[in-house]
């Protein structure tokens, strides 16, 4: 499959990153027949539940 | 994605409903409809493509059944409608489009709102559960933009190998691989990175850092004010402990006693006084703060005035109430129960005053407000009287104690400058303990206001601590954010080009080799390339660029070579709906097509004509074929039915 060979393409980044890159490319896509989707604010959804989580880990790691 | 079966309902001239199903075995995965021009191949194929995604079929002229209009009366609504259900990822999905119009009286046919369009997913137990965004869901099976090369017309097969065509195949190649995903993907990865750049740089870095130094300080300083102060107290304490022994020993000298005694009757009464002084002092600040209405005095007094002066010129009524002077008329009686007679001065003065009143509840309004104003004014009266009082009291008490004191301090004169030197020096020693402890009291009253002060500043340190820490979260946060979409923006631009041109490479040595199967000159043609502008190329014997050279046969398998090629290297199952597909081949490539096709599609929708698929290609074909259909046009209602010819 096509998704798993584009996800295949990022697996020596951090997990983190690789999070984001794939629910991104998930999102654009569903909007991919729309000339210029409105994803701002998905995107930075996604961005931010994995940030959250990203602190969340830094925090757990200094305690 | 694997069609399995279609339902058509008044679309075009499938009039009422016809059924078809697609074959999708491994082995038999072919399915082929069979119509001579005009029955309705195009149409089927459109019904597929309008069901899916709607939009772009509608320049096709009326989708609405022509015989379902006709059979309508005006007024009646007509439903078309098409369904199809699928197969994707191991689930069964079922899509249903639907368009409903009102038959008008010219027989045109008035289309009511937008196509309705439900999705539903079928779970394992048979449920049908519905899909809130079936449009996305399309996109992700099998996205809008590059149906075309899945579902395409026959006719425009041979696009991608015309001379100008680098701009398609460029595009195809960035849909069908996802190219525009990642691109769309990096640059609003980009744009959130930039956005959350900016919003950092408006951030208060260091904010929570100075506030906590501050808070330690002030905590510190505060610390130390306070320890100040107990052991003040206790100076005070000590001080005080001192004075009574001095206070006993002087009671016990025999030359002091008396002097001592009378100090110790003074500071009782000093002591009374001052707490009868507080007390008086506590009373004048409760009344005076309460008291605020008194201003209004004047206007009140005003206000009781002019009633009462119009009371007296009869303007408005008296204090007592019409009911009772209308009684008194009536039993021609005084209050005092002395009869008068009709026109003496007391029935005139009584009939006066009834003249004059007013309507009922104006009346009651006016002794209401007249009472309530003296009520007031009564209170306002009392209060000052009260305030005069404890005003007078307070005078004497201030001058009571300050005679009070200066016998206290002739009392200690008289004990300093006693001719006894112990009486003397102890008195000595109570002065300076009392002026010790005077100190200490204005030092308790400094500490006292900066540690009020302290803690004032302290509680708003911690407030501001609080949302400097929310702040600093939000920073930490927002930096995270910043470092992850840049980071993942970067990744894809670092893959991308790696990406892009391996895809390339894959497609070309796929269109080569599906290339070399399907045609029939292969010793002619020794290579096919995409060029990195994406130019799809055929290079002859010679070593010569051969395209332009192609015939239309030629061009249309090498369009063929290149879109199954895309279907094969992309792995993405999916149907391969050919519109007339052979009509522009001879009999030999036709027959090298129908031999390879069915292997390089995981599932083919052949919609031929009768001369398309006769002989060997029918021969090649047969072993695969799932379902035959035929699609019979009936030139008396001009209506398609679709009849299976084999299962």
């Amino acid at each position: 499959m096509l998704r798993e060979k584009l996800n295949q393409l990022f697996t020596l980044y951090d997990p983190a990153i690789q999070t984001i890159i794939a629910e991104v490319l998930t999102l654009e896509q569903a909007y991919i027949s729309m000339k210029t989707p409105h994803l701002k604010e998905p995107i930075d959804q996604i961005v931010t539940r994995i940030a959250s989580k990203e602190l969340e880990r830094m925090d757990e790691h200094k305690d | 994605m694997k069609f399995e079966r279609i339902i058509l309902e008044n679309f075009r001239q499938y009039y009422v409903q016809e059924r078809l199903d697609f074959a999708k075995d491994n082995q038999r995965r072919v399915t082929v409809i069979h119509g001579v021009n005009g029955a309705g191949k195009t149409s089927l194929f459109l019904a597929i493509n309008w069901c899916l995604y709607g939009e772009g079929v509608d320049n096709v002229g009326e989708l609405i059944s022509k015989e379902a209009i006709k059979q309508a009366s005006p007024g009646d609504t007509v439903t078309m409608s098409v369904e199809l259900s699928f197969l994707h990822d191991g689930e069964r999905y079922l899509a249903k489009r639907t368009r409903r119009g009102t038959r008008m009286l010219d027989g045109s046919v008035q289309i009511n709102s937008s196509d309705e369009f439900i999705m539903m997913r079928i779970l394992w137990d048979g449920q049908a559960q519905s899909i809130k965004n079936p449009i996305g869901t399309i996109n992700a099976i099998l996205p809008s933009n590059i149906r075309s090369y899945y579902l395409f017309d026959g006719e425009k097969i041979d696009d991608f190998a015309k001379p100008e065509a680098a701009k398609e195949v460029k595009e195809a190649i960035y849909l069908v691989f996802k190219l525009e995903t990642l691109d769309r993907a990096r640059r609003h990865l980009e744009t959130a990175a930039s956005d959350y750049r900016k919003e950092l740089k408006t951030s208060t870095t260091g904010e929570l850092l100075n506030l906590l130094d501050e808070d330690e300080k002030a905590r510190g300083e505060l610390g130390k004010k306070e320890n100040r102060k107990v052991e003040i107290t206790a100076e005070i304490q000590a001080a005080r402990r001192k004075i009574n022994d001095i206070d006993q020993r002087l009671r016990e000298i025999q030359n002091a006693k008396f002097l001592q005694q009378q100090r110790d009757r003074v500071e009782q009464d000093l002591k009374q006084r001052r707490s009868e002084l507080e007390d008086t002092q506590n009373l004048i600040r409760d009344i005076s703060t309460t008291s605020y209405y008194t201003i209004v005095q004047p206007a009140i007094e005003r206000a009781l005035s002019l009633l009462e002066e119009k009371r007296e010129r009869g303007e408005i009524p008296s204090n007592i109430r019409r009911q009772f002077v209308q009684d008194l008329v009536a039993q021609m009686q005084c209050i005092c129960g002395r009869p008068f007679t009709a026109g003496s001065p007391e029935h005139q003065r009584l009939l006066r005053i009834l003249d004059n009143a007013l309507p009922g509840s104006l009346e009651d309004d006016v002794l209401e407000i007249t009472a309530t104003l003296r009520a007031f004014n009564e209170r306002i009266l009392r209060q000052r009287s009260e305030l005069t009082i404890l005003m007078k009291r307070r005078a004497e008490l201030v001058d009571l104690i300050k005679d009070l004191d200066a016998v206290s301090d002739d009392i200690g004169r008289q004990l300093k400058d006693s001719q006894f030197e112990e009486v003397s020096r102890l008195e000595l020693q109570r002065e300076n303990f009392l002026t010790d402890i005077d100190r200490y009291n204005i030092e308790t009253g400094e500490l006292t206001r900066d540690i009020e002060g302290l803690k004032e500043k302290i509680a708003q340190l911690e407030k501001r601590i609080a949302q400097a820490r929310k702040n600093e979260k939000r920073e930490k946060l927002l930096s995270i954010k910043f470092d992850l979409a840049q980071k993942a923006a970067d990744a894809i631009k670092d893959m991308y080009q790696t990406y892009a041109d391996d895809m390339r490479l894959r497609i070309e040595g796929k269109t080569k080799e599906i290339f070399k199967m399907l045609i029939w000159k292969d010793s002619h043609f020794r290579d096919v390339c995409i060029s990195r502008d994406f130019e799809l190329e055929v290079i002859d014997r010679y070593g010569r660029p051969a395209r332009p050279e192609l015939s239309a046969g030629e061009r249309q398998v090498l369009s063929l070579s290149f879109i199954t090629a895309m279907s094969r290297i992309s792995e993405e199952e999916a149907p391969l709906v050919m519109d007339t597909p052979f009509g522009r081949l001879s009999s030999q490539p036709r027959n090298n097509v129908t031999r390879y096709l069915p292997e390089l599609a995981d599932q083919l929708v052949l919609l031929v004509t009768d001369e398309e698929l006769r002989d060997q290609a029918r021969a090649n074909l047969e072993s695969r074929i799932g379902y035959e259909y035929i699609l019979e046009f009936d030139p008396k209602t001009s209506c398609t039915t679709i009849v299976e010819v084999r299962r």
